[in-house]
């Protein structure tokens, strides 16, 4: 793996919320085209560093590179085309109520780019065919569809400009099984097919072993390890990793 | 967006898109070349649209499309190749890709099998019976609403009728918190319009009465105004736009949330614990508040008999006593509560008819004042016409 290329570059990221540190000196890489899955205790602050790495959160102290550029010294201009470079997918979808859903997906290119109407409209179908939502969905408005739909229709979303990078924040969170098994399937579908790089927060044991390349671990303010989800089982050098990766869930979702 | 080569940076000659159609021997071929990307989408369609679909002249002729020359490719690119291969299939020419990577061959095979699906058309109903379709729908939308407000009414009443008999579902606490909301807190803004509208309505009374020599009247017609009409009135609009509009934001965000069906599976009836408490305690506070609007007008009316007429207070409270009685005071007083159970009624209703979304809570709330403020005026109406009837 020597032509791994970084595309996300974090170092020395520190934040406190309060009176409680969440990270002292954090650092990490995320390599073009890989899956990685951000997993730790509750209170890690697994989603602030999704947070942190979008802009969204300011952190105390260090830098992130995305792309090879410090997000937090770009100009305006800067940001808004870098925003269109990745898309978000947010714990519950968080689609716009008040839009349908093909009025949610088609919000970036609204934003960013300067469609006629038809385009969009099929782009969007498209896009909502391309995360496995039926056409007649397309008009409905985020409460009138399920959990699963609306983290699908949040992903259509956050697919809406090809972006490079996709974050999501626990995608398999509140999904049944079998729901939760197909959207990591379609995540590495996705994957594939966009060769997106998929910066994924999650604690589900299935899609880890399912889906992600590598794995980095958050414990203790900080990485502790990066590394594929079986060398983690394979060498469990943490009290946290031993628990999480060597648990009898673990097992369950090994077998 | 996918690269042929992703360690290199493109000089911009290779990512201007564009193509051309060849033929060679038995072969149409549509070579691409450039950077086919959703920023070029409008351009790139426009081209395609226009190009002519070559027409085979016998039927062993093929198309093809040749991407190798692509250096950058998304989805829509890969959409638009795909919409040019399936018109020209369309038209006879068997089409097919070429000079594909394996990620490219990917993307373009995913993006085929999905746009096969055919979004459902949505039809568009003409202007002539959008409008009809509209007025039908508003008109009945007043039915509807009519109909609703009756039956929550007697909801309503028959929880309150539930509570009489069992008084343990009745609860103080958060009727008192809506007292102090509703009541206590609306005091200063009340008392403070009141007391300017009083002032002006007096004033205004004088001078349009002064050329007659009739200016001490102004005080007759305040008084008479003030308790029967502007006290009541000014206080339920407040009202409305205070709490009436609270009430439906605050009921409307636990609805969004399914914080109602969560009570009902607990065995709690959101009718007693949010609808009684709000109505009941709007019933206690707006007569209340109506006699401090009441006492303010007049208030604000004196102050300007001081300044306009020279009356100092013991005059003016005689001119008043010799026009304004006790059933005046009443004839305005007794409106209070009916006020307030429109009020309630409309600001819980709505509330409870907010649906998930937040553009949903924002109407509910708007047409809960507009509601609340126009029923308060048509039965004040009413009690106008029936007060002067029975002679009061």
């Amino acid at each position: 793996m020597a032509e791994r290329k970084t595309i996300i570059s974090v170092r020395g990221l520190a934040k406190r919320f309060g009176s409680q540190q969440i990270w002292t000196n954090l650092n990490l890489d995320v390599y073009r085209g890989e899956i990685l899955g951000i997993v730790g205790g509750s209170g890690q602050g697994k989603s602030v560093l999704l947070r942190v790495i979008t802009g969204l959160v300011e952190p105390d102290a260090g830098t992130v590179e995305v792309f090879g550029r410090d997000v937090r010294e770009l100009t305006p201009e800067e940001t808004v085309l870098m925003e269109a470079r990745w898309g978000v997918l947010f714990q519950d979808g968080a689609l716009f109520s008040s839009l349908s859903v093909l009025q949610n997906i088609q919000v970036p290119m609204r934003e960013h780019l300067d469609l006629p109407q038809s385009m969009m409209d099929d782009l969007a179908f498209l896009k909502l065919a391309m995360v496995g939502l039926k056409p007649d969905s397309a008009h409905k408005h985020p409460s009138e569809l399920s959990g699963g739909m609306r983290k699908r229709a949040g992903l259509a979303r956050a697919l809406a400009l090809d972006p490079e990078i996709v974050f999501l924040d626990e995608p398999t969170a509140g999904l049944d099984p079998i729901g939760a098994s197909e959207f990591d399937n379609l995540i590495r579908k996705l994957q594939q097919t966009l060769g997106l790089t998929v910066y994924m927060v999650t604690h589900d044991l299935d899609s880890i072993f399912r889906v992600c390349d590598r794995v980095a671990v958050l414990a203790d303010q900080t990485v502790v390890r990066t590394g594929a989800p079986e060398s983690m089982v394979k060498h469990p050098d943490h009290p946290w990793i031993k628990e999480y990766f060597c648990g009898e869930r673990a097992r369950a979702a090994l077998a | 967006m996918l690269k042929r080569d992703h360690g290199v940076v493109l000089p911009t000659s290779v990512r201007t898109p564009g193509f051309r159609v060849e033929l060679e021997g038995t072969i149409f071929r549509l070579r691409a070349t450039g950077s086919w990307t959703v920023h070029e989408a409008v351009k790139l369609d426009g081209a395609l649209t226009r190009l002519q679909v070559p027409i085979p002249p016998t039927p062993e002729f093929t198309g093809e499309v040749d991407v190798s020359g692509i250096a950058e490719l998304d989805t829509a690119g890969a959409w638009l190749l795909q919409k040019t291969a399936d018109r020209w299939s369309g038209s006879g020419l068997d089409t097919s890709f070429s000079g594909t990577t394996e990620s490219f061959r990917i993307l373009i095979e995913e993006v085929g099998k999905r746009s096969e699906v055919k979004p459902a058309e949505e039809e568009d109903p003409g202007t002539v019976k959008d409008f009809s379709g509209d007025m039908t729908r508003a008109i009945g939308g007043i039915w509807q609403d009519a109909r609703l407000l009756t039956s929550f009414l007697g909801a309503v009443t028959d929880t309150f009728g539930r509570q009489i008999k069992e008084p343990w579902r009745f609860r103080p606490l958060s009727f008192l918190h809506h007292i102090d909301h509703a009541g206590l807190r609306a005091v200063p803004i009340i008392a403070l319009i009141c007391l300017l509208i009083g002032a002006v309505v007096m004033q205004q009374a004088v001078v349009q009465l002064r050329p007659f020599g009739a200016d001490i009247f102004a005080v007759n017609m305040l008084g008479i105004l003030a308790l029967r009409e502007v006290g009541v009135l000014l206080t339920a609009i407040m009202v409305a736009g205070r709490s009436g509009s609270a009430f439906t934001a605050e009921i409307g965000s636990m609805k969004m949330r399914e914080e109602i069906d969560a009570m009902r599976t607990l065995g709690v009836d959101p009718m007693d614990t949010l609808v009684a408490p709000r109505i009941l305690a709007l019933i206690v506070v707006l007569p209340l508040l109506t006699f401090i609007g009441d006492i303010m007008c007049l208030i604000g009316g004196g102050l300007m008999a001081k300044a306009y007429l020279g009356l100092d207070v013991a005059a003016y409270m005689e001119q008043l006593h010799s026009v304004v009685d006790f059933r005046h005071f009443m004839a305005g007083m007794v409106k209070a509560p009916f006020a307030a159970l429109i009020i309630g009624l409309v600001g819980c209703l709505e509330g409870l008819k907010v649906s998930g979304s937040a553009e949903s809570l924002g109407k509910h709330v708007t047409s809960a004042v507009v509601k609340a403020i126009f029923l308060v005026i048509v039965f004040d109406a009413i009690f106008a016409m029936f007060l002067s009837a029975i002679g009061i």
